[in-house]
């Protein structure tokens, strides 16, 4: 397990280059360093030596060739630089300051959505073929069918304004903070449910149409415990690999919802970032994301094995 | 027996939706389930111990915990708390270069300067002294001035004598020796000049005064050269138009090389406020997060993106609220708290809140103290212009008008050979475009009727404006446009040289929903007249980018005042401050940058007024600009909000308003009963509708009894 692990590093030095080189390359299509200083310097008409000061002070006056080496050798080494705003301020420490509110609400959501989404898919398919079936599936087609945005404005008026249950946006620190996070947890779990209900079940189904299971089944094991002693523990494996794709939102936040429910978390800084051009942010976390996603998919294959005997990592 | 049975269903839904839900989490040895197991309170108790009951209680205990809409804690309704939203987070809190609204309305509440905005008086705007200890004393002088060559040469220029306050602190902060803020001197205020001519703080106003002050732009030419030459800037060299007083530390002297009457509106800028060297020196960069002011608010809390926290300065300047204001203010309640110290609330809160329908919903649960109309609440808060709902209106919400100094308009590129030049054929040209665009139809569509048609640049409230003047190339008339068309050499939009429709780029920056919206109009008003446009959207900083390079032929445009005198609006047209500076078509017309030489350093005159007239209608002759309008806004004001009035220049309002907390705290709970009701009945229905199953999860289990007995008859 060690050589693959090993291996599997090596292989995502070349990805994260990749992404550092997709992103670069993207951004200067996009976006000239001049039109950048423009929008981050805080006035009506910047002056030409106000823009080339600002472009010197950003290292955007270097040749791109050593501009995309200085800048990828800061990510891998994990000095994310400063930011291009008129602030300056170092991201890696807004990105210390701004982690645990999207963490929080993230893990929340994570937590939730997986416990409620596995125990309502066990339900259906326990109940498979009856109205509680058909009703549930279809219902879970029309929560795909409604956008995000709908279940956020719906969410912040339905609990919010009409039942006066939870505040409509904002983000205090400490124990306090969960009573905030309820509303952006809840929306989060009830918009992923359609979609992931109706792919476990399908998982749930798939297993249950398994000859083990028939034949646990013809030894007079009961209904209950062929669902939970077989079923859900083979059917784990697609579960696992579905939920690990998670995790870089755990880290990265959603940017929607932060900006809905006013959360001072990466999601926001992202938004912030995108819309002001900050390029020297936007790159630190696409990196930071790209690094989360291999952790997680890597994460995944050692909890394959741990999960099903039969897999082995080498 | 029937009990025993109901326990066994309710027992497998409890497992279905509690327990053994993560994978690795099953309970082999109680998942088998039986009718004993589930009357068995140990068991049940072990269940409810599972990562998913624990789960749902949690969410419980909190939500009961928590139960309340209030984003604040609970005792904060009757304190002197005032809260506002941002619409989006501040650039930077460096007095030096804050320029946008955001960041000023911070700014402005944690620095002072000289002057300041009386808060009541209006038509004109009137500077009163802040930390300023007396008016300044203006004189005129001859002396032999430094040229931008290096010759030397004699100027009639002026010598501008300010006295500040003797009672002057900065605020507490950890850069002073032990803590405690130090005296503020006039050198304070020459130091945040010479930060101003920093090259590396990117000051956005410096051009106001590095052509004007003696010796400025040597210092800035000399740090410069330092900082081509990697060392620090030098805040020590001498700027000859920066002068202490030896025997007073009070007082300070400008000099500048030219008349300059709008130097005294700079001085009411958060740039000119005195800063501490030590902070600087300490904060470095930091400043933009740390600000070290001397206004009547400190810095107490800021979480980027979140909210900005201000509260009471200990050692703010001794400030009053004004005694007397307009008519109609006594009336209006305004002058209830005349002549009471500043500020009148002790913490002000700035919620940045980025969606306008946060904002409202926030408003409407009385969670923010005032708010701004957008498009999106319009309807919602006006089912008409002028007419507060009568939901709001029950509710004592007040809606307050406001009028911005500002204008919009429509620019020509005067260097481009089809729509530029002074030509007879290109001046019809203009002025046939610009009676063919019906402002009203604009207004009404873009902004629902908010805002004035403007007639020329100085908008409604500065000296200058003629509110009776009508210009004669911004009446709608299609006809009229068509027959200038025709004069132009394009009868019936058709181009000789090509025999088809005269095709005019139009470049803008409206990339969103509201913006497509209203660039269909202008090009449908356009098309009208027989003109084929080719609309070009980019990003603002994109767009900015062509209009000051000059890549445009007709483009979208607007100017927002820096300080209220017609000069800030005239200066749009002056030759010499050709793009990238503030006048973007590139209008050059010797008559008009005489004229305006000439109004630039007068008073507020007769003549003055005349001198304004004849820029107009110079201008609307040649016809350079196409005038939109200047903005109109609404502002809702929650009942216990005190002291309302928008001031379209000044950005410290919040030290005037005061709250009536007992009153906010009676109607915010008033509002915002919780309804639990809702949410049980939707709950009690869905577990209703899962009774049916039961009886299938009944039937399987018995099913599964019958078979498992040993021996047993399947048909028993």
């Amino acid at each position: 397990m060690i050589g693959y692990l090993i291996r599997r590093l090596l292989y995502s030095i070349p990805i994260l280059i990749g992404v550092c080189f997709l992103t670069f390359v993207l951004f200067y299509m996009t976006a000239s360093p001049t039109e950048i200083a423009r929008r981050n310097l805080s006035a009506k008409n910047p002056t030409a030596q106000q823009i080339k000061d600002w472009e010197h002070q950003h290292g955007y006056d270097k040749p791109k060739w050593q501009q995309f080496v200085d800048t990828t050798e800061g990510l891998f080494l994990l000095r994310l630089g400063r930011s291009d705003s008129v602030k300056g301020e170092r991201v890696m420490t807004r990105i210390k300051e701004s982690w645990f509110p999207s963490f929080e609400i993230a893990l929340l959501s994570f937590t939730a959505a997986i416990t409620i989404n596995l125990s309502l898919a066990l339900v259906v398919a326990y109940f498979r073929g009856t109205y509680l079936d058909i009703y549930g599936t279809s219902l879970c087609v029309f929560m795909m069918s409604v956008t995000y945005l709908v279940y956020i404005i719906g969410g912040q008026f339905v609990f919010g304004r009409l039942l006066k249950l939870t505040p409509v946006a904002g983000f205090l620190p400490g124990w306090e903070s969960l009573r905030f996070a309820f509303l952006p947890v809840v929306v989060a779990v009830i918009s992923g449910m359609g979609a992931s209900v109706r792919q476990f079940r399908t998982f749930m189904l798939d297993e249950m149409n398994q000859d083990y299971v028939r034949t646990a089944r013809a030894k007079g094991v009961s209904e209950a415990q062929v669902l939970f002693k077989h079923v859900l523990k083979n059917a784990a494996i697609p579960v696992l690999t579905t939920s690990v794709q998670a995790i870089p939102g755990l880290f990265l936040g959603s940017i929607l919802l932060e900006s809905f429910f006013n959360i001072p978390g990466l999601g926001n800084y992202l938004v912030d970032a995108i819309n002001s051009q900050d390029f020297a942010v936007v790159r630190a976390m696409v990196f930071i994301g790209a690094l989360v996603t291999i952790f997680g998919y890597i994460l995944t294959d050692i909890s394959y094995a741990l999960v099903d005997k039969r897999v082995r990592l080498e | 027996m029937k009990n025993a049975k109901v326990g066994s269903n309710a027992g497998i839904l409890i497992q279905l939706f509690g327990t053994a839900v993560l994978p690795g989490c099953t309970l082999p040895r109680t998942s088998r389930v039986s009718r004993h197991d589930f009357m068995n309170y140990k068991n049940l108790t072990y269940r409810f111990r599972s990562i998913g009951t624990f789960f749902i209680c949690l969410c419980v205990v909190v939500f009961s915990a928590g139960c309340g809409n209030s984003p604040y804690p609970a005792a904060n309704s009757s304190r002197s708390i005032l809260y506002l939203a941002l619409t989006d987070d501040v650039k930077t809190l460096d007095p030096t270069i804050a320029y946008d609204v955001d960041s000023g309305s911070i700014v402005n509440l944690l620095y002072s300067s000289y002057f300041k905005y009386d808060y009541l008086k209006r038509n004109p705007l009137q500077l009163d002294l802040c930390l300023g200890a007396r008016m300044p004393i203006v004189k005129k002088v001859r002396y032999l001035a430094a040229m931008p060559d290096g010759s030397k040469k004699m100027v009639d220029g002026q010598l501008w004598t300010f006295q500040i306050r003797s009672d002057l602190h900065f605020q507490n902060d950890p850069c002073f020796p032990h803590g405690q803020g130090r005296q503020i001197t006039a050198a304070d205020f020459i130091y945040s000049f010479k930060r101003m001519a920093d090259p590396s703080v990117p000051c956005p106003i410096v051009a106001y005064f590095d052509t004007k002050i003696e010796g400025m732009a040597a210092y800035e030419a000399h740090n410069r050269k330092l900082i081509n030459e990697h060392k620090k800037p030098d805040y020590s060299y001498p700027i000859a138009g920066l002068q202490l007083d030896r025997r007073n530390p009070y007082i300070f002297r400008i000099l500048l090389n030219h008349p300059y009457p709008q130097l005294r509106y700079l001085m009411a800028m958060s740039f000119t406020a005195p800063l501490a060297h030590e902070a600087v020196e300490m904060y470095g960069a930091h400043l933009a997060t740390h600000p070290v002011g001397c206004g009547q608010y400190v810095l107490a809390k800021y979480v980027p993106r979140g909210e900005i926290v201000l509260k009471t300065n200990p050692n703010r300047p001794v400030e009053y609220y004004p005694n007397t204001g307009m008519p109609g203010d006594r009336a209006a309640g305004l002058l209830v708290d005349a002549g009471k110290q500043l500020p009148l609330v002790n913490t002000v809160q700035f919620n940045i809140i980025r969606e306008g329908i946060t904002a409202w919903n926030e408003f409407r649960q009385g969670y923010l103290d005032a708010t701004g109309v957008s498009q999106n609440n319009f309807q919602q808060a006006m089912p008409r212009p002028d007419y507060l709902s009568p939901d709001l209106a029950a509710r004592g919400i007040r809606l307050v008008k406001s009028v911005g100094i500002d204008v919009d308009y429509y620019i020509f590129n005067m260097d481009d050979p089809v729509v530029g030049g002074f030509s007879a054929r290109a001046r019809h040209l203009r002025q046939a475009i610009s009676m063919a665009i019906d402002e009203r139809e604009e207004i009404d569509l873009e902004t629902l009727g908010l805002g004035t048609p403007a007639q020329w640049l100085v908008p409604p409230g500065l000296f200058g404006y003629d509110p009776h003047y009508v210009n004669p190339y911004r009446v709608f008339n299609l006809q009229r446009a068509k027959a200038l068309l025709a004069e132009a050499g394009y009868p019936n939009g058709i181009d000789p040289t090509t025999h088809k429709r005269l095709v005019i780029y139009y470049d803008n920056s409206y990339t969103d929903a509201a913006g497509r919206q209203a660039l269909a109009l202008h090009v449908r008003e356009l098309d009208a007249l027989g003109i084929d446009v080719v609309a070009r959207s980019y990003r603002y900083n994109v767009f900015q980018d062509h209009v000051n390079n000059g890549q445009f032929q007709f483009a979208n445009w607007g100017w927002v005042a820096d300080y209220p005198d017609p000069e800030n609006f005239a200066f749009l047209l002056y030759g010499p401050n050709k793009r990238p500076g503030p006048n973007e078509s590139d209008y050059n017309n010797p008559e008009y940058n005489r004229i305006f030489a000439e109004m630039q350093t007068m008073n507020d005159t007769p003549a003055r007024a005349h001198l304004i007239a004849e820029l107009r209608d110079i201008s609307v002759r040649d016809c350079p600009l196409v005038y939109q309008r200047h903005s109109e806004a609404y502002a809702l004001v929650q009942p216990w909000l005190k002291n309302y009035k928008p001031n379209p220049i000044a950005l410290d309002s919040p030290e005037y308003y005061r709250i009536d907390g007992a009153l906010r705290a009676k109607l915010q709970h008033r509002w915002n009963k919780p309804k639990v009701w809702p949410l049980v009945l939707v709950l009690t229905l869905l577990i209703a509708s899962a009774v049916p199953a039961l009886n299938v999860v009944k039937q399987r289990a018995n099913r599964h009894v019958r078979r498992s007995k040993p021996g047993g008859n399947a048909g028993s």
